[in-house]
């Protein structure tokens, strides 16, 4: 017992000699859903930033201070993610990646926001940038912009006639969706339809037989890729002719999967894959991270949420200073956009990232697709 | 009108799935008065196992003959399975108050649900197309293979059940023990033999209904036997818990009242509409459909 009291306080004292050189460190925090539904999407994120924080440090830091990275877990869930902004901000983060779902962004704003903690994320849903919060960085474009794509697409470019909107109950695609109808309205479109379903219910025939009834040209499904899959296989079973449009969350090669045969001829709607990005910047990336985790990045979004670390930081070295709120000053009035992997970055005042480029992917049974419509 | 007659294969499709595994609730409490919660978890692992025969012991093989054995090797892991869980779960509790088998019996659904996270982990996993994606078109009805082979051997499954519990001398037993236990023990009928059967019944029926789910579905989740086994609980309870026609007949009805509610109410409600359809059922005729009136014994 005497040898233990003795230990711990050797290590307390150790403790108080080591923190002030611990505390000369730029602290990132990283919100992703490690594990859960989403977990290779949060590891995606993670991954990422520990490779940039790596180059960053290996070139000399920050403003002479080298990045610390600090994750925390918050599992797709929202009572996680509120439990982890509260840590994060205990710690002593300037900045928080992630996360990769709206909901478990949304969770954590107001925390953040009442810090003054930096946080940037992926989440699509509008309602991220509605509240005013000058610490929340959109490192995607809303869904807004991609249901204005979406509506472009069914209405102009394909001429579909009759169409039904479908999506759960979730914050993003029921945004997506409603987005996407009052879009398609304001086009000039034909919205025949506008259901919802219940997420991960399996059976999706009593509603696809209503809408069978109404003999629509195409079926935009804003939702997840579990429920897509099953939701095309099941329109092709009972015989429905109508296209099938899915949203960015049915971009995953789970999709196919489900599907099955059924997949054929499914389009899909996203952000372009990584394997395409036009940029030397993102070419150099992707071939660091392939060379470091021997894969490629997960997906886009974990690309997206690097451009929006990358932009902070850039922020943080033009400003010479750690000052949060200076930076996001300087984010939202930039001259120039800033390179980005993903494409140039610029923010507006909301904290919405400018622009947007969508394609339209044409699945093929076996996984792999082709480029229908580039924007 | 095809749009009904759509509605109405929809509904029979998922009924026959429920009903499989609604038998499996019903037997157990006709013989032990105890409701099985574990059961709709059983019938989630049965499509995990199923999976792993395909690519493990079948090396992925989608012969007829194969699919075949994926059921039958199937059906033989779960009622093993459902062996243990009687032994261990509920045996040492028979005489215990009704209570402390119904928390035992939530207990194991949990210890089955979470064994599955941990072996297959919490992804959804995604079956094969085992059935050839073949369809009928009868004037804008609809059919599949999958669906009809479901309904059939269903169907088959459920009327050798009825068969041999009605007509054989084991089902005799089965049926003595229902009534009294304590009278079948004097009769010479070993009635821990008949629960073992039971569960064995019970668990390979429902094995056969996991495979259908995730032959029809595809996607199948570790914790998804919850959603099936409240289902086919209900079910059950509309039909007359512990009668066996019952569960079929309800199985079918509650397949069939969900396809309608969903389609043409609203496919948010169906589930609301489902337990107010029980409660109803439940005040109008407490003893479910085919539930006969049990008389108090003075």
């Amino acid at each position: 017992m005497h040898k233990l009291s003795k230990l711990m306080l050797a290590a307390a004292a150790f403790c108080l000699v080591a923190a002030p050189a611990l505390a000369d460190t730029l602290k990132v925090g990283v919100q992703a859903p490690i594990t859960g539904s989403y977990a290779n999407e949060g590891q995606g994120i993670e991954n990422g930033v520990r490779l940039l924080a790596e180059q960053i440090n290996a070139k000399g830091g920050v403003l002479g201070k080298k990045i610390e990275v600090i994750v925390c877990d918050d599992q797709g869930t929202a009572m996680a993610a509120a439990i982890c902004a509260k840590d994060l901000v205990n710690q002593g983060v300037k900045m928080v990646i992630g996360s990769y779902t709206s909901t478990c962004a949304e969770a954590a704003q107001k925390t953040y926001f009442n810090a003054g903690v930096l946080q940037t994320s992926d989440g699509t849903a509008d309602s991220l940038t509605a509240k005013g919060y000058w610490t929340f960085l959109r490192n995607s474009f809303p869904n807004s912009a991609e249901a204005e794509f979406a509506a472009n697409y069914m209405v102009n470019v394909k001429k579909y006639k009759r169409i039904v909107v479908l999506s759960d109950f979730s914050t993003y695609a029921d945004g997506l969706a409603n987005a996407t109808e009052a879009a398609i309205k304001k086009l000039g479109g034909n919205v025949v339809s506008r259901d919802k379903i219940k997420a991960d219910s399996q059976n999706f025939t009593p509603v696809l037989t209503s809408i069978k009834a109404k003999n629509p040209d195409v079926i935009f499904f804003a939702g997840y890729y579990s429920d897509g899959g099953q939701i095309r296989s099941q329109q092709v079973a009972l015989g429905i002719k109508a296209d099938f449009i899915g949203g960015d969350a049915n971009d995953n090669p789970d999709f196919v999967k489900l599907a099955g045969s059924a997949a054929e001829g499914a389009y899909i709607i996203n952000v372009p894959s990584p394997d395409v990005l036009p940029y030397e910047i993102a070419k150099t990336f992707i071939a660091d991270y392939k060379a470091k985790y021997g894969m490629m990045p997960a997906s886009i979004w974990g690309l997206m949420n690097i451009d929006g670390m990358r932009a902070i930081i850039h922020a943080m070295e033009a400003n010479k200073s750690f000052d949060t709120r200076k930076a996001a000053d300087y984010l939202h009035n930039l001259k120039e956009p800033l390179p980005g992997i993903t494409g140039p970055i610029a923010f507006a005042k909301d904290g919405n990232r400018k622009g947007g480029s969508y394609v339209v992917k044409r699945v093929k049974a076996d996984g792999s697709y082709s480029y229908e419509y580039v924007k | 009108m095809d749009i009904f007659l759509q509605q109405l294969a929809n509904g029979l499709t998922i009924g026959s799935m429920f009903a499989l595994v609604a038998l499996g609730y019903t037997m157990v409490y006709g013989v032990m008065r105890l409701i099985n919660f574990a059961h709709g978890d059983m019938v989630a692992a049965s499509a995990f196992v199923g999976l792993t025969i395909y690519t493990q012991v079948m090396g992925q093989a989608t012969s007829l003959p194969a699919v075949i054995a994926i059921f039958l090797l199937s059906a033989v892991c779960m009622a093993c399975i459902g062996i243990i869980l009687e032994r261990v779960a509920y045996r040492p509790l028979r005489e215990a108050p009704r209570l402390s088998a119904v928390v035992s019996a939530l207990g194991a659904s949990l210890v089955i649900q979470n064994g599955i996270m941990l072996i297959w982990g919490p992804r959804m996993r995604i079956f094969p197309e085992l059935v050839p994606q073949v369809y009928w078109d009868f004037g804008g009805v609809v059919i599949s293979l999958i669906q009809v082979i479901i309904l059939v051997l269903s169907l088959v499954l459920m009327v050798a059940l009825y068969l041999f519990v009605e007509k054989t001398r084991i089902g005799a037993a089965i049926r003595a023990s229902s009534i009294d236990q304590d009278a079948a023990r004097l009769m010479g009928i070993n009635v821990n033999r008949i629960i073992a059967l039971i569960f064995i019944i019970g668990s390979s029926l429902g094995a056969v209904g996991g495979l259908f789910i995730g032959l029809y579905y595809r996607g199948i989740t570790f914790n998804m036997g919850w959603q099936y086994g409240l289902y086919a609980f209900v079910a059950a309870i509309i039909g007359g818990i512990g009668n066996i026609p019952g569960a079929m007949l309800g199985g079918m009805l509650l397949g069939l009242f969900n396809a309608f509610i969903a389609g043409y109410v609203s496919s948010t409600w169906a589930d609301a509409f489902t337990f107010i359809l029980l409660i109803v059922i439940l005040i109008v005729r407490p003893t479910g459909i085919l539930g006969e009136r049990v008389a108090e014994k003075v």
